[in-house]
């Protein structure tokens, strides 16, 4: 395979806002500027703190939740939990404060794919899809092609369903539907999002496009799910890394039978995996339901 | 005013104490597009086997206070898709590079740099003696002076180009290796590979590498390194790498202060892509500020009594 030049850079970005964001989460904002390119829904970026108020070592990879343009800058938005001494670094930062970002990195969600767009959040993974609903509706405004999308967004409670009201406005604006679950039944029906899927499903006028972002338990759920039914699904992963960009080699995930079956040497660059394993930074996140061994995944 | 910062290494003659660690730097093209890889002293690239390896499974990589481990277990193309795909790439980039190679056995280290060393672009070998995380052929194994000695006596007649030897850091006596190198025809030797760690998961009460335990680098280890690289130095009159937990200029004129000709920058360059170019460009200011003239003016100046022929 040829070589491609990667496209990601490193740079200095410059926190605009950082705002709560419901059950403990943060929305943060922030401006990097060209050669910087701009990211698609479910590709991600490396954030390292400044060394003066930063806790940890390796950057943290952030998945990217909005892009909008600000002047000559991007500013690109991120929903997270700060659940470790790095994120809670980054939740003590203000406006003003600078920060290096990496990206973009991954390769994201195909959303140029035919067929019915179903986007399926779980908790705090809806920050990619949120990003998607804001792509589906600037490919309709342009009069590109694309059909109104569904959302099924599922977490533990009411409050855990965190930006609800971004997702609802979006998908408002988007005229498609938004359907919601919660585990402890506090808001829609009680249950997980898997069977929030089978119940609205067949509601829905085929073919359906997955994308999916959520723990792995839920993708797992929704993985099988489609390749038992034959639906194209498109999963967003998670995994420890360190570098981001394919060099360390820390982050892989199994693949399937078929997609080891599959494997060409020649046809994959040496930054993505090998037979065995999928470099979750280069060939992911978003990985397709068939490409992946779901027994193997944690 | 200018520094000359050019050092030797056997017979590579440098034009920076720089180096890229082995595995933090791809094979030397992936950060191409963000660094000037010719202006780095070379690069190291990642260690190759005869066999394409797959490596280990999930997780590899665990953060620790200052550090992180890793259990990579030596994933790389295979000897035949460097030689096809990687090698000409790095002959494009015009960069010094040094091919790390790796076996279980002498007799596949002698195959390795039989192939390679007829293979055009590159100007060195480092041999991989100190992997943590490989069942076969890793640090345990070579981590016995006689066997690094006679391995590398059997290595030497094979290449005319710079052949270095990286150590662990934690199984024997780094000095005791270094000379079992020394003896055996080496050029220099690394001081020091990564130090075998572990970090638990509580929540799932289970390591949290895949295998239970790793190797740690990063500035956690960084006094532990400089330590066995002033120690290496002290012990034999071939150049010594220092290597370990090196994230700027400072780090690594520490190294070059204790007896290290040059430096690896490894871990950095996973938080800054271009990290071993900011240390180049820092050591130059540093020097010139202290009105020191080259590198090798700054050389083992902390390496301490007895002062030994070599170190200048």
């Amino acid at each position: 395979m040829s070589p491609t030049r990667p496209a990601w850079r490193q740079t200095v970005g410059r926190i605009v806002r950082q705002l709560d964001y419901g059950a403990g989460h943060r929305w943060l904002e922030l401006d990097v500027r060209p050669p910087f390119a701009t990211p698609r829904p479910g590709q991600f970026v490396q954030i390292v703190l400044p060394p003066i108020a930063s806790p940890v070592l390796l950057p943290r990879p952030m998945s990217v939740a909005s892009v909008s343009r600000s002047r000559d800058a991007l500013r690109i938005g991120f929903l997270y939990a700060p659940v470790g001494i790095g994120t809670l670094a980054l939740a003590g930062l203000g406006a003003g404060a600078e920060v290096e970002v990496l990206g973009p990195l991954g390769r994201g969600f195909p959303l140029e794919e035919p067929g019915a767009p179903v986007l399926i959040a779980g908790g705090r993974g809806v920050a990619p899809l949120l990003f998607a609903a804001d792509a589906l509706a600037a490919a309709r405004r342009d009069g590109r092609r694309g059909r109104r999308p569904v959302m099924l967004f599922g977490a533990r409670d009411r409050a855990h369903l965190v930006g609800l009201e971004d997702a609802h406005r979006r998908l408002v604006a988007v005229r498609g539907r938004l359907h919601v679950c919660t585990d402890d039944g506090s808001l829609g029906p009680k249950g997980h999002v898997g069977t929030l899927l089978e119940r609205v499903a067949p509601g829905l006028r085929g073919p359906l496009v997955l994308h999916a972002c959520g723990p792995h338990a839920m993708l797992r759920t929704v993985a099988l799910w489609a390749l038992a039914r034959g639906v194209r699904a498109w999963l967003a992963m998670e995994s420890v890394m360190a570098c981001g960009t394919g060099v360390c080699r820390g982050c892989p995930l199994p693949r399937s039978e078929a997609a080891r079956a599959a494997f060409d040497p020649a046809r994959t660059p040496s930054l993505h995996g090998n037979q065995d394993w999928a470099m979750c930074c280069t060939e992911g996140p978003v990985f397709e339901a068939g490409d992946l061994d779901w027994e193997r995944i944690e | 005013m200018t520094v000359d910062l050019s050092v030797r290494i056997g017979p590579l003659r440098l034009k920076n104490p720089v180096l890229t660690a082995s595995g933090t730097f791809g094979y030397g093209d992936e950060y191409a597009h963000v660094v000037d890889v010719k202006a780095l002293g070379a690069v190291i690239t990642k260690t190759v086997t005869l066999e394409p390896r797959a490596g280990n499974p999930p997780g590899r990589i665990a953060e620790t206070a200052g550090g992180m481990l890793n259990s990579i277990g030596l994933e790389n193309v295979g000897l035949e898709r460097f030689r096809a795909e990687k090698l000409p790439r790095l002959r494009a980039l015009g960069a010094t590079v040094v091919a790390s190679i790796g076996g279980e056995t002498p007799q596949e280290l002698v195959r390795l740099l039989g192939a390679l060393d007829v293979e055009d672009g590159i100007a060195g070998f480092e041999v991989n003696f100190s992997c943590p995380n490989v069942a076969a052929g890793g640090a345990r194994y070579w981590a016995v002076p006689r066997r690094l000695e006679r391995t590398l006596a059997r290595l030497r007649p094979l290449t005319r180009k710079a052949l270095i030897a990286k150590l662990a850091p934690d199984l024997t006596p780094v000095a005791d290796l270094a000379l079992a190198c020394e003896r055996g025809g080496a050029d220099a030797v690394t001081a020091v590979n990564t130090f075998v760690g572990m970090a638990v998961d509580l929540g799932q009460l289970r390591s949290r590498l895949g295998r239970a335990t790793g190797g740690l680098s990063g500035p956690a280890i960084k006094p532990l390194a400089l330590a066995r690289c002033h120690e290496a130095a002290r012990a034999v009159r071939i150049p010594v790498i220092g290597s370990g937990g090196i994230m700027n200029a400072r780090d690594a004129l520490e190294f070059i202060a204790v007896g290290a000709t040059a430096v690896q920058v490894g871990t950095a360059t996973f938080v800054h892509p271009d990290a071993a170019l900011r240390v180049v460009a820092g050591m130059r200011a540093f020097l010139a500020e202290r009105g020191v003239a080259s590198v090798a003016g700054w050389r083992g100046v902390l390496l301490g009594p007895p002062p030994r022929k070599g170190h200048a």
